[in-house]
């Protein structure tokens, strides 16, 4: 992976985190004040929500380049 | 009667906020993949400052207010990640070549003592 691609990918985890975390806290405000009668968890959960989301999209897009796609051959009987 | 109808009433208005921001969220894929992500935070960062500002204007407008004329941010031509980069190929290398420098200004010093001592 040249250094390039690498801080490519490192901008697109920044800006895919930031976007899901904001949408996670906005939802967790929404529901906060429609549903749960202005509680905080809706917003940690919200929060938390995106940031895994996100974590798990930064970790999939970096080991991309090593993960092996092996496929199950069936062996043909003659 | 009426209160049951109010709160079926209040119930449909705040379900229909919260599935129309979840909709929103669906139909603009935020928190889908990364690539989309990124083209609505871009998105948004073409989209609202002129909105902000156009609304500002409407409302100096409709109130009569002036907003004070703020001066230009300076622009610093500065390339922090270039110059962040080099420093710490700099400071490696400086380490990497560091027990040799040492034994080199600590054999020269030890020479120059003798020399000094004779």
């Amino acid at each position: 992976m040249s250094e390039s691609e690498l801080g490519r990918k490192w901008d697109r985890c920044l800006a895919d985190a930031v976007v899901k975390i904001g949408t996670g806290f906005g939802l967790g405000i929404v529901f906060s004040l429609t549903f749960f009668k202005r509680r905080m968890w809706p917003l940690a959960f919200g929060s938390g929500l995106g940031l895994g989301m996100a974590y798990s999209n930064c970790q999939h897009d970096f080991q991309a380049p090593y993960l092996l796609h092996g496929k199950y051959v069936k062996e043909q009987e003659q | 009667m009426v209160a049951r109808v109010w709160s079926l009433m209040r119930f449909l208005i705040k379900g229909s906020v919260a599935g129309g921001a979840v909709y929103l969220v669906y139909d603009q894929e935020l928190l889908g993949p990364s690539d989309k992500s990124q083209a609505a935070l871009r998105k948004a960062g073409e989209v609202v400052p002129p909105a902000v500002y156009q609304f500002s204007q409407y409302v100096c407008q409709q109130t009569g207010l002036q907003l004070p004329q703020l001066p230009a941010p300076p622009k610093i031509d500065f390339p922090i990640r270039d110059t962040w980069n080099s420093g710490v190929i700099r400071v490696m290398s400086a380490l990497s070549v560091a027990p040799t420098k040492a034994c080199e200004y600590s054999r020269e010093g030890w020479e120059y003592v003798k020399t000094r001592v004779k």
